[in-house]
């Protein structure tokens, strides 16, 4: 073959790819337009069904099979829209309602599938209809690698709670990003008793290198089991997870809290001290005013801002030691008295902790 | 002589194969990635989860240079993003107007003393101002330094883990951030993320948001479209799988700030700050060992206006592609380095070889062509078959990013769009894309005579809802804070 001839075949390739290109587009907009008349009644008809049902003018079983009429990602959009809209016990007679029919059978059977999209569709489902015989669907669904499919089956959490469940969440947890794991916090809420439990155990391993991760996760729940556990890491060897005690302690206004907040506010990292001086400022024990005050002077100027916006919150007494160090001697405290006094209420509640 | 022009034929041939293929293979690895993020971005849980406590506030910065006429309303629409937790930092760069004052009366600004150390270096502050009425809003008032300086003065008086930068001209859809925020609550390790920018000329634009999207009629536009389309859907998803683009938007970006500061923020000198600040985000990660991701993804959108004039489009070009050279010459010590992993031997490989040189190929390649003809040095059917099968090669490309656009997002419903969208895929490579050749080529000539002027872009305008009449928001703006 001649160089030319090939670029003659390439050239008819190419051709012919186009208009098979322009081709595909047109067909697809035309198919999805057609698809989308055709399912717009079907989706009304599931909207008006929802709505009766949660109104208490029809029975599940109208629901279910205005669903059936669906295909089954539109369904559990539906069902995620309107699980938001109806209340708990209400929302449980669906979900038995939906153990039962074909397609809900076929989404269930997703969970072991080789495609994340339909493991995700199924966790997607099951985090609105799982019953108790989902259990170990949704646990796998927890361990599965794919994010996506995870964080959805967590959301399951928030409908069911069971100490598997639960405890296999909480083992993930050290693996996960602060926001994944901010997420986790918000719904394992209602699983508190089982999750303080589980934390209060792994904050006793104290050589764990994941131990900074869950500590930060356990500040977030603000539970009062959970204060010992911490005070009791205040002096680690880790500077994470001393800096992770100093923030979560000023949630736990108690005379223990304060004897570890004294201490971590005096430690060798400045990224400690100056959590520990903001958590002081949160609980504002007047018994802890000269420290907080000392902190004005600190070589660390995030310390310093700390210290000055913490003053702010120990009231009249606060306000005078900023007045003091804002005439005082040490250049430091006075340029950051002058500039903690200098911010209008509004611009301090933007720094409040 | 032939021989020469033979030898010439060949070396461009085997170039455009290489580069061809290449392409080839981003257009193949864009298929999965769009796949998976149109599958991410449909799911509605992620809007709900979105939603949650859990998302990471945002630091959106803002420079502004000479933009009275329209800073009110983009920093009125900017506030109304659907997010929970983000602040808005304006820079005032030394604007001549009254940008200042229309912030000040708008917003109810007074002043507040500085509660931040100058971490990264900028031209003098002038004033701080808080809002009477908007909490979440921060304007910093300094001398002019150009946009790099004054993102970093943002950067300085950020307070959150998370900034983004957007022109005050960038029209951001009100759920971008959330989409955005999407990498981050998969628990990915991720430096900074790029999003989608498109063309809002020709689209009507309400409040500061785009509520119908249009295709412009005029050609110039039209074809930016396409343009647009085939950099951001497959150019860059293609890239997710091949270690990260080299190019995040500087429109539209969203970074974590810890490696800003690590990397010194914004270069202040140079022409293309965002290449520029991703590139030196690579090599800082890189050499740190940090595990990272720079990822794009498709479904956050921001709209901004593009040239309608070849004049004004060539120096955009011109300076894009000035931006490019001297990036590339600036960090020529990643070029093929294998310290740098995929970055150091696919990413800056193709973007020196594949980017920068392409134009002077490109160009050298019409000149031998020329003077083969004159010397009956090439055979006429065989040449005039090679352009119009790389000219094809070309529009197949554009066309795919039209499939890419229909099978994912549709944004543009109108069947009369579409139409008039593959119309432009089909008639860029006649004329046009020879144009933005010779611009992008005479890029290199401004370098070796040290010219570097910015350049002027007058803005028309977003169009508005109901009236589809262009008015003209500003004139003469530069284009250094594009």
């Amino acid at each position: 073959m001649t160089a030319l001839q090939f670029l003659w075949v390439v050239a008819v390739v190419q051709g012919v790819l186009l208009v098979a290109l322009i081709i595909l587009i047109i067909l697809n907009r035309w198919f999805r337009l057609r698809r989308s008349a055709r399912l717009q009644p079907r989706r009304q008809a599931l909207d008006a069904a929802m709505q009766r049902w949660a109104m208490g003018q029809s029975p599940a079983a109208q629901v279910e099979r205005a669903l059936t009429h669906l295909p089954a990602s539109l369904a559990i959009d539906a069902l995620v829209t309107w699980s938001a809209r109806v209340p708990g016990e209400r929302w449980q007679e669906l979900s038995r309602a939906l153990a039962t029919p074909w397609w809900a059978r076929v989404v269930r059977t997703n969970y072991r599938s080789a495609r994340w999209w339909k493991r995700l569709e199924c966790a997607r489902f099951l985090s609105v209809a799982a019953t108790q015989h989902d259990l170990g669907r949704v646990l796998r669904l927890l361990r599965d690698h794919h994010p996506a499919v995870q964080i959805a089956a967590a959301t399951t959490l928030e409908r069911m709670t069971s100490p598997v469940l639960v405890n296999a969440a909480l083992a993930q947890l050290p693996q996960l990003g602060p926001t994944v794991q901010a997420y986790y916090a918000s719904v394992l809420r209602k699983a508190r008793t089982l999750v303080v439990r589980h934390l209060q155990q792994l904050l006793q391993r104290s050589k764990d290198p994941r131990l900074p991760r869950v500590i930060e996760f356990a500040g977030r729940l603000e539970d009062p089991g959970l204060r010992e556990p911490f005070t009791a890491l205040a002096a680690h060897h880790n500077q994470e997870v001393r800096s992770q005690v100093a923030r979560a302690l000023g949630k736990y206004p108690h005379p223990q809290s304060i004897v570890a907040l004294r201490l971590l506010a005096q430690d060798p990292a400045w990224p400690v001290r100056a959590q520990a001086i903001r958590s002081l400022g949160m609980i504002a024990d007047p018994a802890t005013l000269a420290l907080v005050r000392d902190a004005l002077r600190d070589p660390e100027w995030w310390v310093r801002l700390r210290a000055g916006l913490a003053l702010t919150r120990f009231g009249g007494a606060g306000r005078n030691a900023l007045l003091a160090a804002e005439v005082g001697v040490s250049d430091a405290s006075r340029d950051m008295a002058r500039l903690v006094l200098g911010l209008t209420p509004q611009a301090l509640a933007e720094y409040a902790p | 002589m032939t021989a020469v022009i033979h030898t010439g034929d060949l070396a461009i041939l085997v170039y455009f194969l290489v580069l061809n293929s290449f392409y080839a293979l981003l257009l193949v690895l864009s298929i999965p990635e769009i796949w998976e993020q149109t599958r991410l971005a449909e799911d509605e849980d992620f809007q709900r989860l979105m939603q949650s406590d859990a998302l990471p506030p945002i630091s959106i910065l803002v420079p502004a240079h000479n933009e009275s006429a329209t800073i009110e309303a983009s920093v009125t629409a900017i506030l109304t993003l659907e997010y929970r937790n983000f602040e808005i930092i304006v820079v005032n760069d030394g604007s001549k107007d009254a940008t200042l004052e229309q912030l000040r009366h708008a917003f109810g600004l007074y002043e507040v003393p500085r509660t931040y150390p100058e971490s990264i270096a900028t031209k003098p502050v002038r004033g701080l101002y808080r809002s009477r009425s908007r909490t979440r809003l921060l304007v910093i008032d300094k001398e002019n330094g150009g946009k790099a300086d004054s993102l970093n003065a943002a950067i300085n008086a950020s307070r959150f883990p998370l900034v983004i930068a957007v022109d005050a001209d960038t029209l951001i859809e009100p759920d971008a951030l959330l989409r955005l925020t999407r990498p981050f609550l998969l628990g990915r390790h991720i430096a900074a993320v790029g999003g989608t920018v498109r063309v809002a000329n020709g689209c009507t634009v309400k409040d500061g948001r785009v509520t119908d999207a249009r295709l412009p009629r005029r050609f110039l536009p039209g074809v930016q479209v396409v343009e647009y389309l085939r950099a951001f859907l497959f150019g860059r998803l293609g890239w997710n799988r091949l270690g990260g683009s080299l190019i995040i938007s500087g429109a539209f970006g969203l970074f974590r700030k810890e490696y800003l500061h690590a990397i010194g923020g914004y270069r202040v000198t140079s022409v293309v700050e965002d290449l520029d600040l991703v590139v030196r985000l690579h090599r800082y990660l890189r050499r740190q060992k940090i595990h990272y991701e720079i990822p794009f993804i498709p479904d956050p959108v921001a709209w901004t206006e593009v040239p309608e004039s070849g004049r004004i489009l060539s120096r955009q070009r011109e300076r894009w592609h000035r931006g490019l050279i001297a990036a590339m010459w600036l960090y020529r010590g990643m070029l093929f380095n294998p310290w740098y992993g995929r970055v150091g031997l696919i990413a800056m490989p193709f973007f020196t070889f594949g980017e920068t040189l392409a134009p002077v190929v490109e160009v050298t390649g019409y000149l031998v062509t020329v003077v083969g003809f004159a010397l009956h040095a090439i055979d006429l059917s065989f040449a005039l078959l090679f352009v119009m099968v790389a000219w094809g090669y070309g529009m197949l490309l554009s066309i795919w990013a039209v499939v890419l656009e229909e099978v994912s997002f549709r944004r543009y419903r109108r069947f009369g769009d579409l139409l008039r969208l593959l119309l432009y895929a089909s008639l860029e490579n006649f004329g046009y894309r020879q144009r933005t050749v010779w611009w992008r080529f005479k890029a290199f000539w401004s370098v070796f005579t040290q010219r570097h002027a910015w350049g002027e872009m007058v803005r028309k305008g977003f169009e508005t809802a109901g009236s589809q009449v262009a008015q003209p928001a500003k004139a003469g703006r530069t284009d250094a804070q594009q």
